[in-house]
């Protein structure tokens, strides 16, 4: 009797909670990825990567073209400083640089306002010995439309091979490519 | 009202501990527990929450602050409802609604929608009266016994659900997960003592895409949770029937590596957190509205937590039981 009375309520709770019908409820292992264009610029990968110049923590001119000169690959990691960021990093730093010597690991920190504040960050998380790009103006967050632990692999050529989550496997298969 | 239907329904319901679960960063949004009191029919409960975010624990267990000028908080409001379907069974589902607002020296974000929403059953061991006021025999010792299991269900918005373009927006974490859980309590008036346990299994999904990004696709299976909460209160009855109840308790919250495909992966690293909580409760002397308030604060220490943001929480609820 209680149950019928009550049964339009708890309907409603579903309704509510199905409301929120997403992909999570019914996740797709499609490859939904789009062809890119070889040789065209843009974010995507297969796509490459437009140069851009910016300022390090400590002052330094950052090219990419420049860069790329001297090294196999870039690396960008986007952080926001929160824990899951601090283990991407910490596994960059332990698991990744060390097999990759010759590759350039960069750092960009797209939510402190100031290089002063970016500075400070990074050398009260423990990341002194890194080098860190304050992107205040979100440049290069727009250009690799990133988020939080995006990591963006440019190669030589200036060709994009990844842009997506961290991964510690998949960035070392990348930079093995 | 006597005093055996007042036990019945007072035990099981006000000293429940309360299970937060933080870190809009990392999907926060999921709802706590709901139980029903042994002589309730049905019960209708309401929440709000406010939790704020004050550093967190690297992957070495030490605490790290967060960036100065950053004020990070999320805020929760969850509707419950739970019903009682046979003598010892009852199920239960909740479904929050959440709201992210932080703010670095360099960005802004207030973004919020529906939270990862959980339905449970539960069978309690017992008939007879739990709480008692005077100890007589050993049978008197015996405890009350839940035993339950939820389903947390993926209704949040995750980074793989294709409605987020940055993390800011994540108010779910994108997997389901089946929980076991195990709550004693026992009651002797005016104290009382609570252990639960709850041991969850994620189910591993695939990911084809994240931030609204088609990527490479892979499978995700994060890792198994163990959480445990002990909790000690005290009842003082007030001359109109009604009650006030306080408790205080310890929470331990772990979860083990995920994978990615098949493979342990640092980005889907484990965590810990220990977290101390104060609860006030006070209920209407037909027991029928019970209102309540609690506070959960994470331990600073090192090492009283791992890869995981450290918060205060603020709870607020109502609930309605209908016998």
């Amino acid at each position: 009797m209680l149950f019928a009375k009550l049964k339009p309520l708890l309907i409603l709770l579903i309704a509510f909670a199905l409301y929120g019908c997403n992909e999570d409820l019914n996740p797709s292992d499609s490859d939904d990825r789009p062809n890119v264009q070889a040789g065209s610029v843009g974010h995507y990968v297969g796509q490459n990567s437009a140069d851009f110049t910016i300022l390090g923590t400590l002052g330094e001119t950052i090219n990419l073209a420049d860069e790329l000169l001297g090294h196999d690959a870039v690396v960008l990691y986007f952080t926001m400083w929160c824990p899951l960021c601090d283990t991407h990093m910490s596994s960059i730093r332990k698991s990744v640089k060390p097999l990759f010597p010759n590759v350039r690991f960069l750092v960009v920190d797209y939510v402190s306002g100031s290089t002063n504040q970016s500075r400070s960050v990074q050398f009260s998380n423990g990341y002194a010995s890194e080098t860190v790009i304050p992107d205040t103006e979100h440049v290069l967050l727009k250009q690799f439309d990133a988020t939080m632990g995006s990591t963006i692999v440019i190669n030589a050529s200036g060709e994009i091979l990844m842009n997506e989550d961290y991964k510690q496997s998949k960035i070392i298969s990348v930079l093995e490519q | 009202m006597n005093k055996l239907s007042l036990k019945f329904l007072f035990c099981g319901l006000l000293l429940f501990p309360l299970n937060i679960w933080a870190a809009s960063c990392c999907g926060g949004g999921s709802a706590s527990s709901l139980i029903l009191p042994k002589l309730g029919t049905a019960m209708i409960d309401y929440s709000i929450s406010y939790e704020n975010y004050d550093g967190f624990w690297n992957t070495e267990g030490d605490h790290i602050d967060d960036p100065k000028g950053s004020d990070l908080n999320q805020y929760r409001m969850t509707l419950g409802f739970a019903y009682r379907l046979a003598d010892r069974w009852q199920a239960s589902i909740q479904v929050p609604y959440v709201w992210n607002k932080n703010e670095y020296t360099g960005i802004k974000s207030n973004t919020n929608g529906l939270g990862d929403s959980v339905v449970g059953f539960w069978y309690e061991t017992f008939d007879d009266v739990k709480c008692i006021w005077k100890i007589t025999n050993w049978k008197s010792l015996i405890p009350a016994v839940y035993v339950g299991s939820s389903l947390t269900i993926p209704t949040g918005k995750s980074a793989y659900s294709g409605e987020v373009n940055n993390s800011f927006d994540v108010t779910g974490r994108g997997s389901y997960r089946l929980d076991t859980h195990l709550f004693m309590e026992k009651t002797v008036y005016p104290w009382s003592l609570s252990l639960q346990m709850s041991y969850g299994k994620y189910l591993e999904r695939p990911v084809n895409q994240e931030f609204g990004r088609a990527i490479e696709p892979y499978d995700k299976q994060l890792g198994d949770r163990i959480s445990t909460s002990l909790s000690f209160g005290y009842t003082h009855f007030l001359e109109s029937l009604s009650t006030l109840s306080f408790s205080t308790s310890i929470s331990d919250l772990r979860e083990r590596d995920g994978e990615i495909d098949g493979m342990k992966d640092p980005s889907v690293l484990g965590f810990k957190k220990q977290s101390f909580g104060l609860s006030a409760s006070y209920s209407s002397p037909a027991l029928d509205w019970i209102y309540k308030l609690s506070f959960n604060h994470a331990l600073h220490g090192n090492g009283r937590g791992e890869n995981f943001p450290t918060t205060d929480t603020i709870n607020l609820g109502v609930s309605y039981v209908i016998r």
